[in-house]
């Protein structure tokens, strides 16, 4: 509970208040002798409680137009939910549909159909909150780990624009991690990386990833954008076929993070939908205890300080009316 | 007895109160305001590291230096404007996030602007001219109006200094282009791979000119020229690209090619007249409170009752009345 001014400027004035404690509103009247009137407590009352009216209005009036307010306040609460950082490939291929083809009237881009799915997943994570990385030649944070609903779901509907060349998924986690160590709370932490294709990771950077997932409990959910015709994450090679990161780097940046001993689950999406059954089923399993933090608007006092300042000005009217003048002829 | 006379400060206190009450029961009236649609798009390429901005005291880097000022602007834009975010280097704008209510989203949108950082930068070179083309084409496609903060360094030079060709339509999409930068050529810090700095590029580190495509007309003047061999002549091109100024007439070249406005980034207040002066503005009818002018006029009554009209009335009008 706060009480709060949006123009604390106004207060110079205040002084203003002053002004109906030295002056008096009513007209002084003469009279001839005050020396048998004795001490009369109702009157000194009276003259008190009008001067003190006085001041009230300006006071009043004052502290409304500066914009009195009780000012917001943030409450901790308990929900379900997790800090999720949601790490999503921008590269061209991403432009393409499933069958990896040019997107068509029947078959939208796997950045469209991903974007479709992710919004659902952001709409409905009531708790949560989410960070937004985007990867490509580069990796880009576009949005840090953050509550407002609206901004992360204005970081989604980015994806589906034209992408870059390459996947350099390394460094796009990497990011990702780097994001939750910006974020000190304690809540349950996930990483949702939504790619369709992987690379060969250097070996030296593995050591690094490893070494930057044993810092903190973290989950890791890989969605795979499956295109038609090519290497699927659990497959084994072929025959004839060398098992190593250069031929299907895919199945070994799966069995990386395996290795990892992390909490971990890898979805295959061939179709748009089985994207949304992999988002659904993160959204299921990222429900943990979270401390969330809810806002309460600020409640505008301005009315209230009007009609109190109303109240004041309507008693010193009273006063006025009721007010005499003895005329000499009336003197007793 | 009779009644006092209903005089002038009778008048004031009812014209108050009559105000006051106003004040307090009046309801929001929709007042029209104006707002802005924004995508805002920071050059982040390895000349906004150039640390000529900022006072002496603490230099700032010019991309430091687009942060800020992109920041203010965002705190002073009207509540319901929007803003989107997106970076450009190499020849293209990359969108981050599509444009949200500021005032809603504020620090989600300040904690983006913050974290623009040249390691996001997918290649090292800057075509500002394409760049700032593909940014009026996100402009144009989001229906929003587009700051472009750039320091107008083109790296590698322009082919024979011709700028490239604006397919668009000028001034379809309205906007700023923000000049970042020091008119003094400053070098430009280098980092390593890991994101250290290790000094400054060098003359040789920089392409000083540009020999792709066609030689420029009037070729074999120059020295050692072979039509084959050495279209461009053989001297090795010397230049001082590798130092790095703001290239103000440069800017205004492609701001009067693309129809937008050029404006120098300075005080945060300058930035906000322009983006007034150049930008669309689109109209809301908002729910606004005005009971604080009823509230300030009972306010002006109240000083004139208390304060002026006791400082005149010292007249011995009153005392007279007893005759």
């Amino acid at each position: 509970m706060a009480l709060a001014l949006s123009t604390p400027a106004v207060l110079w004035l205040a002084p203003l208040a002053l002004l109906p404690l030295i002056v008096r509103l009513h007209a002084p009247q003469p009279y001839p002798s005050l020396a048998w009137l004795g001490g009369d407590p109702l009157s000194t009352a009276l003259e008190v409680g009008l001067r003190l009216a006085g001041a009230l209005a300006i006071l009043a009036l004052l502290l409304g137009i500066g914009g009195l307010h009780l000012a917001g306040q943030t409450t901790r609460q308990i929900g379900n939910g997790a800090h999720i950082v949601l790490v999503i490939d921008r590269s061209s291929s991403m432009d393409d549909s499933f069958a990896g083809s040019r997107p068509t009237a029947e078959q939208a881009s796997k950045s469209a159909e991903a974007r479709r799915f992710l919004r659902s997943f952001v709409s409905n994570g009531e708790h949560d909150m989410f960070g937004v990385a985007i990867f490509s030649t580069a990796p880009l944070q576009a949005l840090p780990l953050t509550s407002h609903r609206e901004a992360v779901l204005a970081a989604v509907d980015a994806i589906d624009r034209p992408g870059l060349s390459e996947t350099d998924i390394a460094r796009g986690i990497a990011m990702a991690l780097s994001m939750h160590d910006d974020d000190p709370s304690a809540a349950s932490r996930a990483i949702v990386l939504v790619s369709d294709g992987a690379g060969v990771i250097d070996r030296r950077v593995q050591e690094k990833l490893r070494a930057a997932f044993r810092k903190r409990p973290i989950n890791l959910y890989w969605v795979f954008l499956r295109t038609a015709n090519t290497r699927g994450i659990f497959e084994p090679p072929g025959a004839g076929e060398r098992d190593v990161p250069q031929v299907a780097p895919e199945r070994h940046l799966h069995r990386f993070f395996e290795s990892l001993k992390i909490p971990y689950r890898a979805f295959e999406a061939e179709r748009p939908d089985s994207i949304g059954d992999a988002v659904a089923e993160i959204a299921r399993l990222e429900r943990h205890p979270i401390a969330y933090v809810e806002r309460t608007p600020a409640k505008n006092l301005s009315r209230l300080a009007y009609a109190i300042a109303a109240l004041a000005l309507a008693l010193l009217v009273a006063a006025r009316l009721a007010e005499v003048r003895i005329t000499a002829e009336r003197v007793p | 007895m009779t009644l006092a006379r209903f005089d002038s400060k009778a008048w004031l206190l009812v014209v108050a109160l009559v105000a006051a009450l106003a004040a307090a029961l009046m309801p929001p009236l929709g007042l029209q305001q104006d707002v802005y649609d924004i995508v805002a798009v920071v050059d982040i390429t390895g000349s906004m590291n150039t640390r000529d901005m900022g006072d002496v005291g603490r230099p700032l880097s010019r991309l430091a230096a687009a942060r800020d000022g992109l920041e203010q602007l965002a705190a002073k834009l009207p509540c319901r404007s929007r803003i989107g975010l997106g970076v450009f280097t190499e020849r293209r704008a990359l969108l981050l996030f599509e444009p949200v209510p500021v005032c809603a989203n504020f620090d989600a949108v300040t904690g983006a602007i913050r974290q623009l950082d040249w390691r996001m930068a997918w290649e090292g070179d800057s075509y500002i001219a394409k760049g700032l083309y593909s940014a009026i084409e996100l402009g144009a496609n989001l229906d929003a109006d587009l700051l472009f903060f750039t320091d107008g360094h083109e790296a590698p030079p322009l082919a024979g200094g011709r700028v490239p060709e604006f397919d668009g339509k000028p001034g379809a999409v309205s906007g700023l282009i923000v000049g970042v930068g020091g008119d003094v050529k400053s070098s430009i810090p280098k980092f390593d791979d890991s994101g250290r700095e290790i000094g400054a590029y060098r003359p040789h580190d920089v392409a000083q000119d540009n020999r792709h495509g066609l030689p420029p007309a009037g070729g074999e003047a120059v020295a050692g020229w072979h039509p084959r061999n050495a279209p461009f002549g053989a001297a090795a091109a010397i230049g001082d690209e590798h130092l790095s100024s703001l290239r103000e007439p440069h800017l205004r070249e492609l701001a009067e090619l693309t129809g937008l406005g050029y404006r120098r980034l300075g005080s945060d207040r300058a930035l906000l007249d322009a983006v007034h002066q150049t930008l669309r503005r689109r109209s809301l009818v908002e729910p606004t409170e005005i009971g604080v002018y009823p509230a300030a006029a009972a306010l002006v009554l109240l000083a004139v009752l208390y304060g002026l009209l006791p400082l005149f009335s010292r007249a011995p009008s009153s005392r007279s009345k007893l005759t």
